[in-house]
């Protein structure tokens, strides 16, 4: 129902040569965690952590990732937000 | 900051007005439309369908989004749409209600609804919010009435206004600003700190709107404190 860019997941890890790889889902994406999950498994040597917390928006990144050595996050449901300054 | 890549997730369905909510929107005149960022790019039909009606379409591209037509949930206030136009009412296409319902906090128009996957028509009105704005109104009261403050700060980088937040002291002088950091507010450690009279959110604005119950002391928007 959703297009969940999988082409472009694997190719961005590629490209990256990401070797472990955050994926940050909202609520209604979370159940096809394990699928994409497996794609990447499938076609990448990355390892794959799955953020279990909140995704309310671009705004809404994990934080703190790099001290694992998660080297790329994956953020679904979002385009990139534009913080207001004032 | 690690590297974060976006994948919209774009709908792949096909995105058209029913029949309810044609039968509604064809009363007003001019209409504001606004999406979910899943159905940004297939508003033509949409656009189209309400043209046929004879209502002109309009919409802009508010301040935090990344397309025309999109909503976000912070857009909570009047001028977050960057509309300089007056419409009817607003459309919204999506199929929840967090982002429809910025419109109702910042927006004296109703809101009509069309949700493309469920085929469904709402309406979204002040009064489905009426206790989190007179809510939102008391904090304020309280607010300036208030001598010890807590000021919660996140460090979301999206979302972390700490340098922003330091106006208060100057702004208000005689009150005592207490600085409080988390990444997702936890309410109920907020009890833990009984000598604060009242809260500021600097964090998302829907926090101080939607979670008006869970403060209990009351919390006001650093945007409705300072300028």
């Amino acid at each position: 129902m959703y297009d969940l860019e999988l082409n472009r997941v694997v190719k961005e890890i590629q490209d990256n040569q990401a070797k472990l790889v955050c994926l940050q889902l909202p609520d209604g994406l979370k159940p096809k965690a394990n699928e994409i999950e497996a794609r990447i498994n499938s076609e990448t040597s990355a390892k794959v952590l799955i953020w279990l917390g909140s995704n309310f928006g671009a705004c809404d990144i994990p934080l703190g990732l790099d001290r694992l050595g998660v080297d790329l996050v994956i953020s679904w449901g979002h385009n990139k937000f534009r913080k207001e300054e004032w | 900051m690690v590297k974060t890549i976006f994948i919209e997730a774009r709908y792949e369905g096909k995105v058209e007005l029913c029949q309810d909510t044609l039968e509604y929107a064809k009363k007003y005149k001019k209409i504001g439309l606004y999406a979910a960022i899943q159905f940004c790019n297939k508003l033509d039909r949409v656009n189209e369908q309400l043209k046929e009606l004879g209502i002109e379409v309009i919409t802009s591209q508010p301040k935090r989004t990344g397309c025309s037509s999109q909503l976000l949930g912070c857009d909570s206030a009047k001028d977050s749409l960057n509309l300089d136009e007056e419409v009817d009412a607003f459309l919204y296409i999506g199929d929840g209600k967090f982002h429809p319902q910025a419109l109702v906090y910042g927006q004296e128009r109703e809101i009509i609804c069309d949700d493309p996957i469920g085929k469904k028509f709402s309406l979204l009105t002040k009064e489905d919010l009426a206790a989190n704005l007179k809510r939102a109104k008391g904090a304020l009261v309280k607010f300036h009435s208030s001598d010890n403050i807590g000021v919660v700060i996140t460090m979301k980088p999206g979302q972390e206004f700490y340098l922003k937040s330091l106006e208060l002291e100057k702004k208000y002088p005689t009150k005592k600003f207490y600085y409080f950091i988390d990444n997702n507010i936890s309410f109920n450690q907020l009890e833990n700190f009984p000598f604060i009279d009242v809260w500021v959110n600097t964090a998302c604005p829907r926090i101080g709107l939607d979670d008006q119950e869970s403060f209990r002391k009351g919390v006001v928007n650093l945007r409705n404190v300072i300028s």
